[in-house]
C-alpha cells in the first residue's frame, strides 16, 4: 500500500492495496482493504470478461512446482493401446524389481493450452491406475526410492517476474503420501484403496512409509523457494479421507511439511474443497495456516463463517462452487451475498473464483460485481449497499 | 456347526470386514449343506443391514462400508454356484450409470452394493456412459428406476441431457429418475427434472425402496 499526501486536507490518504498485497494481508490474518478475490490462472479464460473483472480487483494465482524430479533404475516407454474398446495410452515403468504401468484416457485439447488439461479443464483420466494387485508394490516402492528431487525455482521467479503486483505465486506440491495412494496410485475407483487397505494393510503402509521418506528433501526444497506459500496438493473430502484415516496419516505429515516451512517464514496451504465437516476438529489441530478451497455449502458442509470461528489459527481461502455457477449469475449473486453475510467481518479470508472450473463470462464478472466492492470490515450496511448496487 | 451358528458367523464376518473368516464360512456352510439362499439372506444381508445401521450412527465411515460389500462379494463368490436358477425376488429393477466424461464410480459401486442387498435387481452401466447407451437400456430393460451419478461439475449437465432424451424418447413417465454425487443439490436436481437427489447411499437406497413398495406396505 502507498501512502499519498493530500496537502489540502494535510492527510495521508492510503491508496488502494495491489492485489498481491489484499492476499497476502488477508492471509497473514491481517486486516485488508477490501476482501481480496483471485482466479487460479488455470481456471481463467483471457479475454474481456477475464481483463474487465482484473481491472476491477480480481487478483491472480500462479501454482507452480519448485522442483524436478528424477527416477533413477527406471524405464519409462508410453504407447498407444486399446483397453476394453477404448484407445488409451499407457505407460509403462520398467525397473530391476518388475514392471508396472498406467492406462490415461485424454480428452482433446490434452498438450494443446496448458499442462495436461483438456479444453474442458479436465486432466486425463487414469482407467487403470499403477496398482493393480499386491504384486505391484515393491515396484512402486523402488520408484518412490530411487526418486531424487532437485530445487528448481526458475518456474517460481519467472511467474513471480511476470505476475508482479497483480497476485500470488505459490509452490505446487505433490499430495501427500496417503493421498497419493488413495487418489493416484491406487485410485479410489470401486473403493480399491479401502479394498487394498483392508485386504494389503503392511503393504500399503510400507508404501506410505517409503514415500513419506522420500519427500523430506522436497519439504526443505519448498521451504527454501521464492514463493510465499506452499500448497500441498490434497483433495481432502471427509467422506474418502474419515477421521481415523486423517488422525493416522495426514495430520502426522502435514506437521513435518509445516515444521520445514514454518522455519523459513513460509505458509502451509492444503486444499480441503469436500465435506470436511467431519474433520472439522481434528484440521483445527493441525498446524496448517491456509485451508484452501474449502467450498461452502451445498457443495461443501462447513459453512465458511463457522469454519473461521473454528480455525482462527487459520485463514480460509474459499472455492466458489460449481454446483453453485451451474445455476447462473442469479444464483451467483445469492451465494456470494450469503457468503458475504456469514463472515463477520471478512477477515482471514480469500475467494477463489474457483478451485475446479472454468466459469463462465457471466458468472465471472457477476461474482466480481459483488466482490469489487467489499469493503473490510464488512457491515450489513456495506452488503446492503452492493445488494442495491446490483439491482 | 449348527446352521444358525453358520448364520451368525457369515454376519459377524461382514461386520467384522473379515475377507478371510467370510470365505472359510461361507465354504463350511455350503459343505455343511446350509441353504444357499438362507445362507444370504440370514447371514450375510443382515451383516451388510448392521453396517449400514453403523455407518448411519457415525460408528462406521464410507471405508468400512466399502469394505463389508466387497467381504460380502467374496462370501457370495463361493456361495452363488450353490443357487440353482434365479428364485429370488426382486424388489425392483435399477438401471445405473456413472455418467459421460466421468470417471468416478465409487459412489455408484456402493449404491449398487446396496441396491443388490435390498433386494433389488441392478443393471450396471459402469462408468463413463454415454447418453444413448443409458436410453438404449432404459428402452430394453425397462427398469423401475434409473439412476445417474457424476463427480465432476462439468458432467452434471449429462444427467439434464439424458432425463431430456427420455422425454424426447416418451420413456420418461416409465421410470422414476434418481441422481447423485457429490456436487449434485436438490436444487440442480430439480431443474434438470430428476424424481430426487440422493443425499447419500442410504437415503437413496430408501428412497428407491420406497417408489417400488406398493402403499400401505412397510
Amino acid at each position: 500500500m502507498h501512502g499519498v499526501g493530500d496537502s489540502t486536507r494535510g492527510e495521508l490518504i492510503m491508496a488502494e492495496m495491489t492485489r498481491h498485497e489484499r492476499i497476502m494481508t488477508a492471509t497473514h490474518k491481517k486486516r485488508a482493504d477490501k476482501l481480496p478475490f483471485f482466479h487460479y490462472w488455470r481456471h481463467s479464460q483471457i479475454g474481456w470478461a477475464e481483463r474487465e473483472c482484473r481491472n476491477r480487483g480480481m487478483g491472480m494465482c500462479w501454482e507452480r512446482p519448485p522442483y524436478i524430479s528424477k527416477m533413477h533404475g527406471v524405464k519409462s516407454s508410453e504407447t498407444q493401446v486399446v483397453s476394453s474398446g477404448t484407445v488409451v495410452l499407457r505407460r509403462t515403468y520398467s525397473t530391476p524389481v518388475g514392471s508396472i504401468y498406467l492406462d490415461e484416457k485424454r480428452e482433446p485439447g490434452i498438450e494443446r493450452w496448458h499442462e495436461l488439461r483438456s479444453w474442458r479443464d479436465v486432466l486425463p483420466w487414469q482407467t487403470d491406475r499403477l496398482i493393480k494387485g499386491p504384486e505391484d508394490y515393491k515396484v512402486l516402492k523402488y520408484m518412490v526410492e530411487n526418486t531424487e528431487y532437485t530445487p528448481y525455482y526458475f518456474p517460481i521467479e519467472q511467474a513471480m517476474d511476470w505476475l508482479g503486483d497483480d497476485g500470488v505465486v505459490i509452490d505446487n506440491m505433490p499430495h501427500s503420501p496417503m493421498q497419493m495412494l488413495m487418489i493416484n496410485w491406487i485410485g479410489s475407483e470401486g473403493g480399491r484403496f479401502f479394498i487394498h487397505h483392508a485386504k494389503y494393510p503392511d503393504l500399503v503402509e510400507d508404501l506410505y512409509r517409503a514415500i513419506s521418506k522420500s519427500y523430506e528433501p522436497l519439504y526443505e526444497i519448498a521451504a527454501k523457494s521464492p514463493a510465499p506459500i506452499a500448497l500441498c496438493g490434497d483433495n481432502i473430502d471427509g467422506v474418502l479421507v474419515n477421521p481415523k484415516l486423517f488422525q493416522k496419516y495426514f495430520m502426522p505429515e502435514y506437521e513435518k511439511q509445516a515444521r520445514a516451512l514454518h522455519e523459513h517464514a513460509k505458509l502451509m496451504a492444503v486444499h480441503m474443497d469436500g465435506r470436511v465437516g467431519i474433520l472439522k476438529d481434528l484440521i483445527a489441530k493441525t498446524p496448517i495456516d491456509i485451508v484452501e478451497g474449502l467450498h461452502s455449502p451445498p457443495m461443501g458442509d462447513l459453512p465458511i463463517g463457522e469454519a473461521l470461528s473454528l480455525w482462527k489459527d487459520k485463514v480460509v481461502w474459499t472455492g466458489f462452487p460449481g454446483s453453485v455457477y451451474s445455476l447462473g449469475p442469479e444464483a451467483v449473486k445469492k451465494h456470494a451475498l450469503n457468503l458475504l453475510r456469514e463472515v463477520g467481518s471478512g477477515d482471514r479470508l480469500v475467494v477463489e473464483m474457483s478451485t475446479e472450473n472454468l466459469v463462465s463470462n457471466e458468472n465471472l464478472l457477476m461474482l466480481t460485481s459483488v466482490l469489487e466492492n467489499a469493503d473490510l470490515p464488512l457491515t450489513k450496511e456495506k452488503i446492503d449497499r452492493i445488494e442495491r448496487s446490483l439491482g | 456347526m449348527v446352521r444358525e451358528n453358520y448364520l451368525a458367523s457369515l454376519k459377524k464376518s461382514i461386520i467384522n470386514l473379515d475377507f478371510k473368516a467370510v470365505v472359510e464360512v461361507a465354504k463350511e456352510a455350503m459343505d455343511a449343506g446350509v441353504d444357499p439362499h438362507t445362507a444370504i439372506t440370514d447371514g450375510m444381508v443382515p451383516g451388510m443391514t448392521i453396517v449400514g445401521e453403523k455407518f448411519e450412527s457415525g460408528e462406521y465411515f464410507l471405508s468400512e462400508l466399502v469394505v463389508a460389500g466387497e467381504v460380502m462379494k467374496e462370501g457370495l463368490e463361493i456361495i452363488n454356484p450353490y443357487i440353482k436358477g434365479d428364485s429370488a425376488k426382486r424388489l425392483g429393477k435399477v438401471v445405473i450409470a456413472t455418467v459421460e466424461g466421468d470417471n468416478h464410480d465409487l459412489g455408484k459401486n456402493i449404491v449398487t452394493t446396496l441396491l443388490g442387498v435390498h433386494g433389488f435387481e441392478v443393471v450396471d452401466l459402469g462408468k463413463d456412459v454415454p447418453t444413448d447407451k443409458i436410453i438404449a437400456a432404459v428402452k430394453e430393460r425397462k427398469p423401475d428406476i434409473l439412476g445417474l451419478s457424476a463427480l465432476l461439475t462439468v458432467t452434471m449437465p449429462k444427467m439434464g441431457e439424458a432425463i431430456d432424451t427420455l422425454k424426447a424418447a416418451d420413456l420418461r413417465e416409465r421410470v422414476k429418475v434418481i441422481v447423485g454425487g457429490s456436487p449434485v443439490t436438490p436444487e440442480f436436481a430439480e431443474s434438470i427434472g430428476a424424481d430426487h437427489c440422493a443425499v447419500n447411499a442410504l437415503e437413496g437406497i430408501k428412497k428407491c425402496t420406497e417408489w417400488v413398495t406398493p402403499r400401505g406396505v412397510s
